[in-house]
């Protein structure tokens, strides 16, 4: 593929040769070949889990166990180490500020390698003019390095991150979804940085789910599915329908079971649900026996939702009728008891207590309901903890196994039988099936699709495309925090949710 | 497994890639390390003490030493157990229970006990509102608030200390009082076989580990150390689990603190000083770790009796009181790096 492209070797900034990572199970990255040009803006493009931020990481030498070859300036370079990476030159700019709020941007810019006067002095006068010169080359020329980064807007201070990295004179920038914290005008200004440090020659590689501003900033977009390179195309002959075909590739819906629920009536009405900066002004209804799905981007509000509507994060305004009453949840007990339950986004953090056995992490969720006196003793409840590992087949079925001795499939089946343990109506669940292999996956999802059948309603906030496709009998496109649009189930695939999702023109509040 | 790992290796699916076996050495010092070191303190205490360290007296002294740290140690395990570090008000409300027990003995021995127990449990109430409730810095709360009850003690007492029969002046009643008061530390049962701080540390024990393993509260407890945000995000009312775990453990402190006083016949500020070292070090001895939902009681009993064996062996070696706040600093330590080493090969630290 790049070879019809390659016409001198040497004016590539960086050429990565068939490289693969492999993680314990998994092929995280396949043979891909890619290569970047100085001046050069390009962009990669997949879906979660297409290998997108493993290429990247090992070209930050977080690996020292990739194979193939990567060539920067025509040079062969092992990049095993985030220093080695430094030095030859990639300067990484990650989602999450890496700035010291409280420090001045002086002091943020030049860490490290602050200019000194004699062996006990910083020379400020010095590092303020080198820091100026920095901010210059993104436009920030007028601000004051002396200001407190905590001073600063956000779009300044994503500016005044590249302007740090820049300092480390690179030859190739990585810009992983630099824009997820800006607004449309922000953008712009950053786009404006991106076009003129092209100029300077710098390879950009800019990695985003927004296809719309791929379309704005790149030259080149390479596309990456399962590991493995897709291909590689000038902006000027794709489309975003033609990306998103080649991002999705042949539909998987066979892979899912039937749907056997009918859908009953209304079981939660949420009405001008509002946590301002988040989600504004959200309606939407779940049926008895239906499954919906909120999709969106990254940051687009999603799992605000589910944690606001279960007392987990605060709320501004709205009303949520459950089963024809009014109800509002304080925190998660309050939710639980109300007859709503909330399955965590990452399982580690705040899904399980790996350190303890399946037994007490199945049956948290109703050890209230199992006792109401002081007195309760987890053995003797062995029978509910046996029945959810049979119907969840979680291996090895074993009650006083550590959850931290499963595989990370059954470690997520565990977490998902202690929410069907409760008597809860409505379940909201956060990314259900990250990270578990097919084989949980197809488990995980029978038991979602029958909790809905027993006439209970399920909302579902999935990034995972066919998995969406594949459970919900209804979409609401979430966008920015606002609801933008609804797909009702026979207009459910992959092509019309990133379709929908990424939308035309971004909404301005 | 085989199985599920071959359908794992489909194209795309990320596979969790962190270890999932356990250190076996650190799920020995878990488990059995305080009783290995209770037989290895017993050899020791064989060889160098000869036929002192085994006799009649000597197991008695141990068991009285051990007796006030087991007390404290029952309770402080909940806070240990709640992944809130320590209880550095431990001291004080020791201190305070005592000398509030003192002050009560005018009005007979029940009213200061009482009267001392609940002064010593609204140190936990407090500690529990705050840390469990409001989310303060355990560490830095209890300890500031160590220093708030420190200086309301010497401002209300004048900084003086008082003494049972002192405070009971002529009434015969209260004289009474005070003699009973003085002798709960020196009651025996079967012929001075049995000490009364002995019993009421084992009733303790016996409290702690049915509080642990048979109620809502410890099983709740077991979540909420291992895991907060998992436990809170379950539905779990952690403020409240929190709350009573500081209450038990200002609970047991106080009694501790009353039999100290009882002891010692003096109520003093400085009544509990050292003890929120010591009962750490106990704690972290048998098998629970800072990191929270580890460990169990039977297992922080050993480290109970580890940490007065050792006492009492440096004692009968003749080593100072000096040095042995050597000894003990030095032991703290190792515990606490072994203690952080083994939770970080498990991947917690």
């Amino acid at each position: 593929m790049s070879e019809a492209v390659n016409t001198n070797e040497n004016a590539y900034a960086l050429e990565m040769r068939s490289v693969s990572k492999r993680f314990p199970g998994t092929l995280a990255v396949d043979q891909v070949d890619f290569a970047v040009r100085a001046g050069e803006v390009h962009a990669l493009v997949g879906e979660n889990g297409a290998g997108k931020s493993t290429l990247m990481k090992m070209l930050a030498g977080l690996y020292s166990d990739y194979t193939g070859e990567i060539y920067i300036d025509g040079k062969l370079c092992e990049l095993h180490s985030p220093s080695l990476a430094k030095e030859h030159g990639v300067g990484m700019i990650f989602q999450e500020l890496s700035l010291a709020r409280r420090i001045s941007i002086y002091e943020n810019l030049l860490v490290g390698r602050l200019p000194k006067k004699n062996a006990l002095f910083i020379d400020k006068k010095e590092a303020v003019r080198q820091a100026s010169e920095l901010l210059e080359r993104v436009g920030l020329g007028k601000q004051d390095p002396t200001k407190e980064v905590s001073e600063i807007s956000q779009c300044d201070a994503q500016l005044t991150e590249i302007a740090k990295v820049l300092g480390s004179n690179p030859s190739i920038i990585v810009m992983d979804e630099p824009t997820s914290a800006l607004s449309s005008e922000e953008v712009k200004r950053l786009f404006a940085i991106i076009d003129s440090l092209k100029k300077q020659g710098l390879a950009i590689i800019y990695i985003s789910h927004h296809l719309q501003e791929i379309f704005e900033v790149a030259d080149n977009i390479t596309v990456m599915r399962d590991g493995k390179k897709v291909g590689t195309y000038p902006v000027e002959e794709t489309s975003t329908e033609h990306l998103i075909e080649k991002m999705v590739g042949k539909s998987v819906n066979e892979f899912y079971a039937e749907h056997t629920a009918e859908i009953g009536e209304e079981l939660l009405t949420v009405k001008d649900f509002t946590r301002w900066g988040f989600f504004h002004h959200v309606d939407f209804t779940v049926h008895r026996g239906e499954v919906l799905a909120i999709v969106g981007l990254a940051g687009s509000g999603r799992t605000e939702i589910g944690r606001s509507l279960v007392g987990a994060d605060p709320l501004d305004q709205g009303t949520v009728v459950l089963d024809g009453k009014e109800v509002s949840f304080k925190d998660m007990t309050q939710a639980v008891n109300g007859g709503i339950g909330y399955l965590t986004e990452d399982r580690k953090v705040a899904g399980l207590a790996i350190t303890q056995s399946v037994t007490d992490n199945i049956l948290v969720t109703i050890i209230d309901q199992l006792s109401k006196g002081a007195s309760y003793y987890p053995k003797k409840h062995l029978g509910v903890v046996n029945k959810k590992i049979e119907e969840l087949s979680i291996y090895p079925p074993e009650p006083a196994r550590l959850v931290n001795n499963l595989s990370g499939g059954n470690q997520q089946k565990v977490l998902m039988a202690k929410w069907l343990a409760t008597a809860v109506d409505v379940l909201v669940l956060d990314e259900p099936t990250r990270g578990v292999d097919i084989g949980a996956k197809q488990i995980i999802h029978q038991a979602v699709l029958d909790y809905a059948a027993r006439g209970n309603g399920v909302i579902l906030l999935s990034s995972d495309l066919p998995e969406v496709v594949g459970l919900c009998d209804r979409a609401i496109i979430l966008r920015e925090g606002y609801i933008v649009g609804e797909i009702q189930k026979h207009e459910i695939n992959e092509n019309t949710l990133l379709m929908a999702a990424n939308g035309e023109g971004r909404h301005v509040s | 497994m085989t199985t599920k790992e071959q359908q794992a290796t489909a194209p795309g699916i990320k596979q969790d890639s962190r270890r999932t076996d356990i250190s076996k050495t650190s799920l020995f010092i878990n488990r059995a390390g305080a009783y290995f070191i209770v037989a290895i303190l017993l050899v020791i205490g064989l060889i160098i003490a000869q036929g002192r360290f085994v006799s009649i007296d000597n197991i008695r002294s141990i068991l009285n030493a051990v007796s006030l740290t087991g007390m404290a140690c029952a309770g402080l395990a909940f806070v240990v157990y709640s992944a809130n570090f320590n209880d550095m008000s431990l001291p004080m409300t020791m201190a305070l229970s005592g000398m509030m027990a003192v002050q009560l003995i005018p009005f007979g021995i029940v009213v200061s006990v009482v009267g001392g127990i609940a002064a010593g449990t609204l140190v936990g109430v407090v500690n529990g509102i705050l840390i469990g409730k409001f989310r303060a810095n355990p560490i830095i709360w209890t300890l500031a608030f160590n220093m708030v009850l420190s200086g309301i003690v010497r401002v209300a007492w004048g900084g003086s200390q008082i003494y049972p029969d002192t405070v009971a002046g002529d009434s015969e009643f209260a004289q009474q009082a005070a003699v009973q008061f003085n002798s709960f530390a020196r009651t025996y049962f079967f012929d001075g076989a049995l000490p009364l701080m002995v019993v009421v540390m084992i009733v303790l024990f016996v409290f702690a580990y049915f509080m642990m393993t048979r109620t809502r509260f410890g099983n709740k407890l077991k979540m909420v150390g291992s895991n907060y945000e998992a436990a809170r995000l379950s539905g779990v009312n952690c403020a409240k689990t929190v709350i009573l775990a500081y209450v038990l453990c200002s609970l047991c402190a106080a009694i501790a603190g009353i039999f100290y006083t009882s002891m010692t016949k003096i109520g003093a500020y400085s009544n509990g000083e050292g003890y929120d070292f010591d009962c750490l070090t106990a704690v972290l001895l048998g098998g629970m770790t800072l990191a929270g939902g580890k460990g169990n009681i039977v297992g922080v009993f050993g480290g109970v009796l580890v940490v007065g064996m050792l006492k009492n062996i440096m004692t009968l070696i003749g080593i100072s009181t000096f040095s042995q706040y050597l000894v003990t600093g030095v032991v703290f330590l190792i515990v606490v790096w072994i203690n952080t080493s083994s939770e970080r090969k498990l991947g917690r630290a």
